[in-house]
C-alpha cells in the first residue's frame, strides 16, 4: 500500500532541448491500477523507467508515500518492473527465474525454495520449477515473470504492456488474473499501454499522454463521456466532431442550432463531439439535422453508418436491424440527443 | 532524434538516449578504460612512424637526434627490393582476392540459401582452415608442391593463399545470402530479365556490399602471410611481409618502420571503405574479424 | 530428367571451387604433414610406417619445454585479452560523448597484420625501446640493461602484449556486438528486482554473454597455439614456441629433423582439433539448457 507522487516530472533528450517528458504531475493513490496510456514516442515508458528508478529525471520529484526516492537507486527502491517482452533469463529455470530477487537479497535457498512455490501457485504454474523458459507458451512466460516480480513484495508493481503480447483469449486470462492478484495483494500498480482497450479493462483510473505532457486523468468512463480534446476523444474512438460558437447553452454551427446543458467550457469557437452510439438515425426533434447516408457496414450485433451532413461525415452506430429499414443515398433525420453532447476546445 | 524515431522502437526512448547528469565513480571507471584503450591501441604506431624518418636515434634520447628522408628515400628507390616485394604482393593479394570471389559467390550463395544434406559437414570443412596453424598445412603440403613443380613459384604461393583466405569469403558471402531475397531474381525473370542479365542487374548489385568488404578481407589476409610465403616461395617470391621480416631481424630500424607503414596501407583503405560499417552502433560486421 | 539432375547437382556444383580449395589443398596439406609424420611417403619412394617421430619429440626436452611455453602464451593471451575485452565492451556499450570515436579506435587494428604490431611493441618495450627510455629520463634506470626484458623473454612477455593487443579488440567486438544485440533491458529488470550493479553483471550480463566469450576465446587460444610470426620476431630462440621450433626443424639442414617437424605440427593440430571438439561439447550441453 504506497501512494506514489509524481511532482513536475521532467526528462530530457539528451540532444536538445526537446522533453520525453515534460511537467508531469500525477497523484496515483496506494492499492489502485493506474494505466499510463498513450501513443508510441508519447513518453509513458520513459515515466514507468523512471518511477523504477532507471532514469533520472531532469526536473521535478517522485514520492512513494511523501518521501522522495530519487536518491534511492533501482534495487533499492521496491518498484518492480515487467518488461513487455517477459524477459526471463533463459538460462535459468522457472524456479531460478522467480527466485532471482530473493537471491540478490541474500535471503537462503530453503526461503526461496519455498516462496516459489507460493507465488507460482499465485500465478497457477504450481510445479513448473524445473521447466526452462523456452518450453513454456508466451502466457506461461508471462505468469512467470510476474511471479518473479511479486516474489519480493513490492511497493509499487510497474508493468510494461502487459496484454500487448498476448492473443485475444489469453488477454482475458491474463485480465483475470492480474486484477485477482491486486484485489489480493493490493499493490499499487502503473502499466503503461498505447492501447485504449487494455487501460479501460485494466485500470482504476488512466492517465493519458500525448507527446510527453498529460492530457486528461480520469476514470475510464469519462474518456468516453467527458474527453478533455479532440485528440483524446479521438484516442477513445471519437469520431464525431463538428465545429461551432458557443453561447451559454446554444452551439451554433454550420448544420444548426444545437441546444445542450450547461458546461464548463468558456463561450466562443468550440467542437461538438458525440459517441456514435448516441446519435440516433432517424429520429426527429430537438438537435435533429438532414444528413444523407453515404454507406454502411453490417458488424453482426450492430451496423454501423457513414452519414454526410453539410461539409461533415459522421458515424452512427445503430442495432443491427437498421440496416433494413435504412438505404444508402436516403436522406434523413439525425438527432443529438442533448445530453450526450460533450463540448471540446477547437484544436489549434 | 525526432519523435518519430522514437516510435519506431514501442519502448518511448532507448534509454540509451536520455542524457544522464553527474559525475560519480562509473564515469570515472569509464573515463579511465576510455583513455586505456585509445592509448593502448594507438602507442604502436607512433614508434614507427617517429622511427621512419629518424637517422640517428641512439638510447637514451626521447626523440631522435637526427632526422632523415633515408628510409623513405630507400623504400621508393628503384634498386631496392622494395618495389619488387611490393610489386609480387599486390599481384598475388590481387589474383588471390579475385579468386576468391569466384570462390565465394557460389559457396556462399548455397550456404546462405539453402539447405542441404551434410551441410554441417560442410560448414565444418569449410571454417577448419581459421582454427587449424597454417604453418602445419603448408610443412604438410610442401612435399607435393615440389614434386608437382609448384614451390617456388608464384603459382604456388597464390594457390596456397586461398586456404586461409576462403573460409572469410565464404562466411562473409554466405551471411550476405542468407539476408537475401532470391525472389527478387524470380522477379526479374518474369519481367523478362534473362539469366546473364538478372544477375548483372539484380543479384550483383544486391551482393557488391559483401563483395566489397569480403574481397579486402581476403585481399588483407593475403597481403598479411608470411610463414605460407615462406614455405611455399622458398626464398624465390619475396613478398612485403618476408621483407620486413628480414630487415626487423637485421636491426635498421627505421628501413623497418618505413616499410610497416607500407605494409598497412591496404588496411588503411579497408578501414575508411568498413568505417561505415565499423563506427556505427553495429558492431556486427567487426565479427567477421580474424584474429 | 536432365533437368532432375541439373537440380540435384546445383549444390554441389556450387561449392565445388571452395570445396576443392579446402579439400585439395587444405586436406591434403594435413593427411600429407600426417603421412610424412610416420614416414609414410610414397611420392618420394618411402613407404614403412613407424612412430619413431613420435617417440622422438615425446622424448626431447626442448619439446616440452616449448610446450609449456607455448601453452602459457595461449593460456596468458587469452584469459588477459577475454578479461580486457568484456571491461571494453561494457564500457563501449555505454553512452557518452566521443563514443564514436572510441568505438572506431577500438576496432581500428582489427584489420592490421599482427607482424606490424609485433614491431610496434618491440620499439616500444626492448630494453633501448621508447618505454625504456622514458623510465631514463624518469631516473628509473639507468643503462639499457636495468630495464626489464620484455622482448626475447623468459615468460615471452613481448609476445603476449602483442597478442593482447589485437586478440582483445577481437574479442572486445563480438562481446560488444552480443551486448548490443541483448540490449539493456535484462538488466534493468534484474536491478528493479533488487540487484546491484555487481550482481546485474555477474548474474544477468555474464550469462548472456557467455556463449560469444567461449567462442571467441577458444579462437583466441586456438591462433595463439599455433601462430609463427610473432614468436619467431619476438622470441627468445631457446625455449622457442612449439609452431616455432616445428619450423626450425623443418628448415634444418639435417634432413632428419623433418619427420620431427611434421609430427610436431601434427600435434599442435591435433590439439587444436580436440580443443575445438570439447569447446562444440560444452556450447552444445550450455544452449541446450
Amino acid at each position: 500500500m504506497t501512494q506514489v507522487n509524481l511532482l513536475q516530472l521532467s526528462k530530457a533528450y539528451s540532444s536538445a532541448d526537446t522533453y520525453a517528458v515534460h511537467n508531469l504531475t500525477l497523484e496515483i493513490a496506494s492499492g489502485q491500477i493506474t494505466a499510463l496510456l498513450g501513443p508510441s514516442g508519447c513518453g509513458k515508458t520513459t515515466t514507468l523507467k523512471m518511477i523504477a528508478g532507471l532514469l533520472r529525471p531532469t526536473q521535478g520529484d517522485i514520492t512513494f508515500d511523501g518521501q522522495s526516492v530519487l536518491g534511492i537507486p533501482a534495487e533499492r527502491r521496491g518498484a518492480v518492473m515487467v518488461f513487455q517482452n517477459y524477459l526471463l533469463f533463459p538460462y535459468m529455470s522457472v524456479g531460478e527465474n522467480v527466485g532471482f530477487g530473493l537471491k540478490m537479497r541474500g535471503v537462503d535457498q530453503q526461503t526461496i525454495r519455498r516462496k516459489v512455490a507460493e507465488i507460482l501457485d499465485l500465478v497457477k504454474l504450481s510445479g513448473f520449477e524445473d521447466r526452462r523458459p523456452k518450453q513454456l507458451s508466451g502466457g506461461q512466460q508471462q505468469r512467470v515473470a510476474l511471479a518473479r516480480a511479486l516474489i519480493v513484495e513490492p511497493k509499487v508493481l510497474l508493468l510494461d504492456e502487459p496484454l500487448s503480447n498476448l492473443d485475444a483469449h489469453l488477454r482475458d486470462e491474463m485480465r483475470e488474473l492480474i486484477l485477482n492478484i491486486q484485489r489480493q495483494l493490493r499493490i499499487t500498480t502503473i502499466f503503461v499501454t498505447h492501447d485504449q482497450e487494455e487501460a479501460v479493462v485494466l485500470a482504476d483510473k488512466i492517465a493519458l499522454m500525448f507527446d510527453g505532457e498529460l492530457q486528461q486523468f480520469d476514470r475510464p468512463n469519462a474518456f468516453y463521456k467527458r474527453p478533455i480534446s479532440v485528440r483524446a476523444a479521438r484516442f477513445f474512438g471519437g469520431v464525431n466532431f463538428v465545429d461551432g460558437v458557443k453561447r451559454g447553452e446554444r452551439v451554433e454551427t454550420p448544420l444548426g442550432i444545437f441546444h445542450v446543458n450547461r458546461q464548463e467550457i468558456p463561450d466562443g469557437p468550440v467542437v461538438i463531439t458525440i459517441r456514435p452510439e448516441n446519435l440516433k438515425l432517424g429520429e426527429e426533434g430537438e438537435n435533429a439535422i438532414q444528413g444523407r447516408i453515404r454507406s454502411h457496414v453490417y458488424l453482426g450485433t450492430h451496423a454501423r453508418f457513414k452519414v454526410e451532413a453539410g461539409q461533415w461525415h459522421l458515424e452512427v452506430v445503430a442495432e443491427a436491424s437498421s440496416v433494413e429499414q435504412f438505404h444508402d443515398g436516403e436522406i434523413l433525420s439525425l438527432k443529438f440527443p442533448r445530453e450526450n453532447i460533450w463540448l471540446v476546445p477547437t484544436e489549434k | 532524434m525526432t519523435l518519430e524515431q522514437a516510435a519506431t522502437r514501442d519502448l518511448a526512448i532507448p534509454p540509451s538516449q536520455i542524457a544522464e547528469t553527474g559525475w560519480g565513480w562509473g564515469q570515472v571507471a569509464r573515463w579511465l578504460v576510455v583513455v586505456g584503450i585509445i592509448v593502448g591501441v594507438l602507442l604502436p604506431f607512433i614508434p614507427l612512424a617517429v622511427w621512419s624518418f629518424s637517422h640517428r636515434w641512439y638510447f637514451p634520447a626521447l626523440i631522435p637526434t637526427q632526422w632523415s628522408m633515408r628510409a623513405w628515400h630507400y623504400v621508393f628507390s628503384p634498386g631496392s627490393q622494395v618495389p619488387k616485394a611490393l610489386g609480387y604482393s599486390t599481384v598475388i593479394a590481387l589474383v588471390v582476392t579475385l579468386l576468391s570471389i569466384l570462390i565465394g559467390i557460389p559457396a556462399g550463395r548455397a550456404m546462405g540459401l539453402h539447405r542441404f544434406r551434410g551441410k554441417t559437414l560442410v560448414e565444418f570443412l569449410i571454417l577448419a582452415p581459421t582454427i587449424v596453424p597454417t604453418i602445419a598445412v603448408a610443412m604438410g603440403i610442401h612435399v607435393a608442391f615440389i614434386k608437382y613443380g609448384l614451390a617456388d613459384t608464384l603459382l604456388g604461393v597464390i594457390l596456397v593463399h586461398l586456404i586461409p583466405v576462403t573460409p572469410y569469403m565464404v562466411m562473409i558471402m554466405s551471411s550476405v545470402f542468407a539476408n537475401y531475397d532470391p525472389e527478387y531474381e524470380e522477379q526479374a525473370r518474369t519481367l523478362g530479365a534473362n539469366p546473364v542479365r538478372t544477375f548483372i542487374y539484380v543479384t550483383f548489385p544486391a551482393i557488391l556490399p559483401g563483395i566489397v568488404v569480403g574481397g579486402l578481407f581476403s585481399f588483407i589476409i593475403s597481403w598479411s602471410q608470411y610463414v605460407l610465403t615462406l614455405l611455399i616461395g622458398g626464398g624465390r617470391v619475396i613478398t612485403l611481409p618476408l621483407l620486413l621480416f628480414s630487415f626487423a631481424g637485421s636491426g635498421d630500424n627505421p628501413i623497418t618502420a618505413a616499410l610497416s607503414i607500407v605494409f598497412v596501407a591496404p588496411a588503411v583503405i579497408f578501414l575508411i571503405v568498413t568505417s561505415r560499417y565499423l563506427t556505427g552502433e553495429n558492431a556486427a560486421i567487426g565479427g567477421f574479424g580474424k584474429i | 530428367m536432365i533437368a532432375l539432375w541439373r537440380e540435384r547437382l546445383r549444390i554441389p556444383l556450387m561449392l565445388s571451387p571452395a570445396l576443392a580449395v579446402i579439400l585439395v589443398l587444405f586436406m591434403s596439406g594435413l593427411v600429407l604433414g600426417m603421412m610424412q609424420s610416420v614416414g609414410y611417403l610414397p611420392i618420394i619412394g618411402r613407404y614403412e610406417v613407424t612412430l619413431d617421430a613420435y617417440r622422438k619429440i615425446f622424448s626431447r626436452e626442448d619439446f616440452y619445454r616449448s610446450l609449456s611455453l607455448t601453452v602459457w602464451i595461449g593460456f596468458a593471451s587469452t584469459v588477459l585479452s577475454t578479461i580486457l575485452a568484456i571491461i571494453c565492451a561494457m564500457t563501449l556499450r555505454q553512452t557518452f560523448r566521443g563514443k564514436r570515436w572510441v568505438t572506431f579506435i577500438f576496432q581500428l587494428n582489427i584489420p592490421i597484420p599482427h607482424i606490424v604490431g609485433a614491431i610496434g611493441i618491440l620499439f616500444l618495450f626492448s630494453q633501448s625501446g621508447f618505454l625504456a627510455r622514458l623510465a631514463y629520463v624518469a631516473h628509473i634506470i639507468n643503462e639499457p640493461s636495468d630495464f626489464p626484458a620484455l622482448i626475447y623473454d623468459r615468460y615471452a612477455i613481448g609476445i603476449i602484449l602483442e597478442y593482447l593487443w589485437k586478440t582483445t579488440c577481437f574479442t572486445g567486438v563480438i562481446v560488444l556486438a552480443v551486448l548490443q544485440s541483448i540490449g539493456e533491458d535484462y538488466e534493468d529488470l534484474a536491478r528493479t528486482l533488487g540487484a546491484s550493479r555487481w550482481q546485474s553483471f555477474r548474474y544477468v550480463v555474464l550469462p548472456l554473454i557467455m556463449p560469444g566469450i567461449l567462442s571467441s576465446s577458444i579462437l583466441v587460444f586456438a591462433f595463439t597455439f599455433g601462430a609463427f610470426e610473432i614468436p619467431y620476431l619476438l622470441g627468445q630462440r631457446y625455449p622457442s614456441a612449439l609452431p616455432v621450433l616445428a619450423f626450425r626443424n623443418y628448415t634444418d639442414v639435417d634432413l632428419n629433423a623433418r619427420p620431427d617437424a611434421m609430427a610436431m605440427s601434427v600435434f599442435i593440430a591435433v590439439v587444436i582439433t580436440v580443443l575445438i571438439f570439447i569447446y562444440m561439447k560444452i556450447t552444445r550441453t550450455y544452449l541446450r539448457e
